[in-house]
């Protein structure tokens, strides 16, 4: 406005009048308060936006102006919580005490005038406010010298410090930490000055030894005032709570404190992390059970048993698939699941949520094993495909089935039905053999590898077991062909010629039975050195066998001679046969 | 609410009974009336003693600083560690800290301030006149004490005020006790940097246990205002152009009197420049960055400062060294010269502070620890608390350490003076007052007695 102005006078313009008047007149009307009008026409109109404050002394609000003013003056006053009868001074309002604090204003001049004198005379005689709060801590009654020789008498303590020590306790009102820390007390030699010499040593208290003390006078005297059977139910805990005072274990507690005190800041946060880690791990449990509980409801579905003949075809199928997604929609999901909740089958990826879970929750794990671990458990929970190393296949169990047979088995059958051999006699025989080796036949852990080494133990124990029962067969057919023989001779002692045949055959024999025996004791050692460290028992009972079974095969040795060549023949007539 | 109505007695406890409060230090002594808010008095301890006519003559308050009068000398009844060295003139500049402000027209003797030049025939009647009048006559008075004050020392004090000022009531309370009342604190751990040492007072429920440490700022030679004549200002680092006025042997006043100028300067030179490296860890240490600390230090802005002669510097990292001795020894700056002993690793603060939590009951060390009170003038060097926390945390890692230091800086430079004048204008205080009759009674003693 201004500036426009400016310029019209530079450029000789006229004024344009209108306006100018209507501003003065507002100006003219904003003027501040605290300013006179001769002072504020000299600013001109154009007055520099300043603030003027009138520094006015404010006085007492109006509706008090009616008020009388009442008076203070210096009262002396005693002080009932003093002995001495000290008398101070201090400002009190007048007749302050006397009156309501607000009477009405003339009934104030009326006896303003009566009061006056009498209050002069009497200022001290009302009670000081602050003597009520003079109170001392409760400490037990003086002993006198019978019930100290009766009662308190103690080794540790003489009677003076006894004393000593109750007057520092009264003195100091029970703060124990300062009493522990003036506690200067000296025996007073003086008093028997011939006696010894020798100057005891200044005995150090502890505040433990002193408040053992201390507690132990006070719930002494505390049962000479009220036998224990009459105590009122607080004083008997008092009493109960002072007798029960173990200075060995308060000390003890404070060594622990002032361990924990002294704690180095690894130590702190250490303690620190583990907290939060716990913290973690409650909260966690409790998301980790309601979604367990939450999958067992899903997976405890009633058996329907209405007619499936209209989901057997596709359109039925599509049908159902559409029921279940809008039934999955209208749940409420749990927001714990966040952004997983978007992928549609969330049966599925809970279990792996919560192995995943399990695995970062156990607390013994250090942060650095925790790292690796979480590092490829969460890219697993996403959907996208990832191949694995075989390492990580062997830590998270994942296994590559060729072919699936439907429905659900257990490891564990499968191992026991190994065992069931298809006769029955060759199932006990089995059984007795795996009690010889001290495996049970219900494995205790059938873990994946355990499983593997357990077939392989059956097979080779199936295997001895069948060279067994050749090699009994065979000896048999020795027994009946030598009895023969002897039948033989008895009737044509003198026939010989068929003897040279027999050494070979009896090589190819042995040969051939080394070739079994040897292969199955190598299977039974084989098979411990594979299997975990609980089936070294069964390595040690494999040897046994082995063992036992080479007098059998050096029996062999001499008595079979002939037998084997019979025994093949025997077989092979028996696969001719089927 | 209705402003003339006073507040009620029990809402804060207050009872005023115009008591004066009297807190002398090393440097200052401070007096007051016990409910306000600051000491309306505020003397430097030291006085001023020449000889005029023959005759012995003090000067107190400010005017010491600029009266170079020939053969004056300036000297101290207090002693480096807080107690009273000289009696008589202890006495005698107490006495003029509350009368030459407070008690006024009943001040003291008039030839004690050395302002009234009476005929040496009116003095015997005047004599007697004062020594009637006693100049507390009505006013119950607190003192203040270091917690290491001997006994005997107590009982000087309490004879001083019961006989030579006639006080109706006494008593005489640990400072550091009253700088955690300052702080509305009835326990806590008082580290108070004063101007000639060092204490730390672990408080517990208003009684106190001590320990105290001495230190003093490392003198440097500076050449004091009064013998400045005329001075050119010169660029920073340069040599100063002075004119130095010469004082004739017989006129010049005593070394003290220089001495105590000087430190007046380097006080001033303490408040303006120094500051306290605020941590973490020490100035030598390496910091978080990996640049060492000192590094840090060095670039940040240094602060000028212009001494008497117009010599003047810009301080960088020198002046972080200068007080880091009170954190660690090591970075202490050697002198030889210094009368004081070089600080050992048991005097700097977090060591201090170390040992006194040692000697208090386990059970109340967390508390203290998280109630540091921090008083004292010297408190208020740049960067104190900050550096204090960073120590009392790396030194205890466990208890929470919380540091409660007024931010003004009045509170923390009178912080036992405000206790005082908090606690002698308690109602329920005045009930612990030695009385002149109590003081009759069982005698000087009963101070040890009655202030615990």
């Amino acid at each position: 406005m201004a500036a426009a102005s400016d310029v019209r006078d530079m450029l000789d313009l006229p004024a344009e009048g209108q306006p100018r008047p209507a501003k003065k007149q507002k100006v003219v009307e904003k003027r501040p308060e605290g300013i006179t009008r001769e002072l504020y026409a000299l600013l001109g109109e154009r007055a520099p936006p300043i603030a003027i404050n009138e520094n006015k002394y404010k006085g007492r609000p109006k509706f008090m102006n009616k008020l009388r003013v009442r008076k203070w003056c210096m009262t002396p006053f005693a002080n009932k919580a003093r002995s001495d009868g000290l008398v101070l001074n201090h400002w009190q309002r007048e007749h302050e005490s006397t009156r309501p604090p607000a009477p009405e204003p003339n009934q104030m001049e009326l006896d303003g005038a009566k009061e006056e004198g009498k209050e002069e005379t009497k200022p001290t005689e009302q009670e000081y406010a602050f003597a009520k709060y003079n109170i001392k801590a409760r400490v037990p009654r003086q002993y006198t010298d019978e019930e100290y020789n009766r009662h308190l008498k103690s080794d540790d303590w003489s009677r003076e410090e006894t004393d000593y020590l109750m007057n520092l306790v009264t003195e100091y009102d029970l703060r124990w930490v300062i009493i522990a820390d003036r506690y200067d007390y000296q025996r007073h030699l003086d008093l028997e000055p011939d006696a010894n010499a020798i100057v005891p040593a200044k005995q150090y208290r502890t505040m433990e030894q002193m408040k053992s003390r201390f507690y132990y006078i006070a719930a002494t005297m505390l049962a000479i005032e009220h036998p224990p059977s009459e105590m009122s139910e607080a004083e008997f805990a008092l009493h109960e709570q002072m007798l029960k005072y173990d200075p060995d274990r308060e000390r003890d507690r404070k060594d622990l404190a002032a361990l924990q005190l002294n704690r180095t800041a690894d130590e702190v946060r250490e303690e620190a992390m583990l907290l939060e880690e716990l913290k973690r791990i409650t909260s966690n449990e409790q998301n980790f059970i309601t979604e367990r509980r939450e999958l067992y409801s899903r997976l405890e579905v009633p058996i329907s048993v209405g007619n499936t003949a209209m989901y057997q075809s596709s359109q039925g199928l599509s049908q159902l698939l559409q029921t279940l997604l809008q039934a999955d929609k209208s749940k409420k999901r749990r927001s714990i699941l966040g952004p997983e909740g978007a992928i549609p089958s969330p049966v599925g990826q809970t279990p792996t949520q919560a192995t995943a879970l399990g695995r970062a929750e156990t607390p013994s794990t250090t942060a650095a094993t925790k790292d690796t671990k979480k590092g490829p458990a969460a890219p697993q929970a996403q959907p996208a495909v990832r191949t694995l190393t075989p390492a990580e296949e062997a830590r998270y169990g994942v296994q590559h089935h060729e072919r699936l047979s439907g429905g659900v088995q257990f490891r564990s059958d499968r191992a026991q039905k190994l065992t069931q051999a298809k006769s029955n006699v060759q199932t006990q025989k089995l059984a007795s053999a795996l009690a010889e080796l001290e495996i049970p036949v219900r494995l205790f852990m059938p873990t994946e590898r355990v499983c593997k080494d357990f077939e392989k133990l059956i097979q080779s124990v199936n295997l001895l077991l069948d060279a067994r029962k050749v090699a009994e067969k065979v000896e048999s057919e020795i027994r009946v062909l030598e009895a023969a023989k002897a039948e033989r001779e008895r009737k044509n002692a003198p026939e010989t010629g068929k003897d040279p045949e027999h050494p070979e055959v009896k090589t190819e024999a042995d040969d051939g039975a080394n070739g079994v025996l040897g292969s199955t004791a190598a299977n039974a050692t084989e098979a411990p050195a594979e299997g975990e460290t609980g089936q070294a028992k069964a390595g040690e009972a494999a040897a046994d066998t082995t063992a036992t079974e080479t007098p059998v095969k050096e029996d062999g040795n001499h008595k079979r001679s002939a037998s084997v060549l019979s025994s093949v023949s025997d077989k092979s007539s028996k696969r001719q046969r089927r | 609410m209705n402003p003339s109505n006073p507040p009620q007695a029990a809402e804060y406890g207050g009872d005023e009974v115009s008591a004066i409060v009297l807190d002398p230090g090393y440097s200052t002594t401070r007096a007051g009336f016990a409910g306000e808010d600051a000491p309306k008095s505020l003397i430097p301890t030291y006085y001023a003693k020449y000889s005029a006519d023959g005759q012995e003559k003090f000067i107190f308050g400010d005017d010491i600083y600029v009266s170079p009068r020939p053969g004056l000398s300036i000297h101290n009844p207090i002693g480096k560690d807080g107690i009273v060295e000289d009696w008589d003139m202890a006495e005698k500049v107490w006495e003029h800290s509350f009368t030459s402000r407070l008690t006024g027209a009943k001040a003291g003797n008039p030839f004690n301030n050395g302002l009234n030049d009476i005929p040496a025939e009116e003095l015997p009647t005047e004599m007697e006149v004062e020594s009637d009048e006693k100049p507390l006559a009505d006013s119950p008075l607190l003192m203040t004490e270091p917690a290491w004050n001997p006994a005997k020392a107590r009982e000087k004090t309490i004879e001083i005020a019961m006989e030579k000022w006639g006080t109706p009531a006494f008593y005489l309370a640990r400072s550091g006790v009253l700088a955690a009342f300052a702080s509305g604190k009835a326990s806590g751990l008082v580290v108070d940097i004063g101007a000639s040492n060092i204490s730390i007072t672990p408080v517990h429920d208003g009684m106190t246990r001590a320990l105290f440490k001495k230190n003093s700022p490392q003198p440097i030679n500076i050449t004091p205002h009064y013998l400045i004549s005329s001075k050119t200002a010169v660029e920073a680092g340069q040599p100063a152009q002075v004119k130095y006025k010469t004082f004739a042997a017989d006129k010049a006043p005593d070394a003290t009197y220089r001495a105590l100028l000087e430190e007046r300067t380097l006080s001033e030179f303490k408040e303006c420049v120094v500051q306290v490296w605020p941590g973490p860890n020490k100035l030598s240490a390496t910091g978080p960055t990996g640049a060492s600390n000192e590094e840090m230090a060095r670039s940040s802005p240094g602060r000028p400062f212009e001494f008497p002669d117009g010599y003047n510097q810009l301080f960088g990292v020198d002046r972080f060294r200068v007080v880091e001795s009170l954190f660690d020894v090591k970075a202490a700056i050697p002198d030889p010269d210094s009368p004081v002993p070089a600080p050992t690793q048991a005097q700097t603060i977090p060591e201090l502070i170390k040992a006194s939590l040692g000697g208090v009951d386990v059970d109340i060390r967390p508390h203290l620890l998280a109630n540091v009170v921090v008083t004292g003038g010297s408190s208020l060097l740049y960067g104190f608390t900050d550096r204090l926390n960073h120590e009392l945390m790396q030194l205890f890692p466990g208890p929470r350490v919380r540091i409660s230091a007024p931010g003004n800086t009045a509170e923390r430079r009178f912080g036992s003076w405000i206790g005082g004048s908090i606690l002698a204008s308690l109602g329920t205080f005045h009930q612990m007052w030695i009385s002149k009759k109590e003081y009759d009674e069982h005698g000087a003693n009963i101070v040890e007695k009655r202030c615990k």
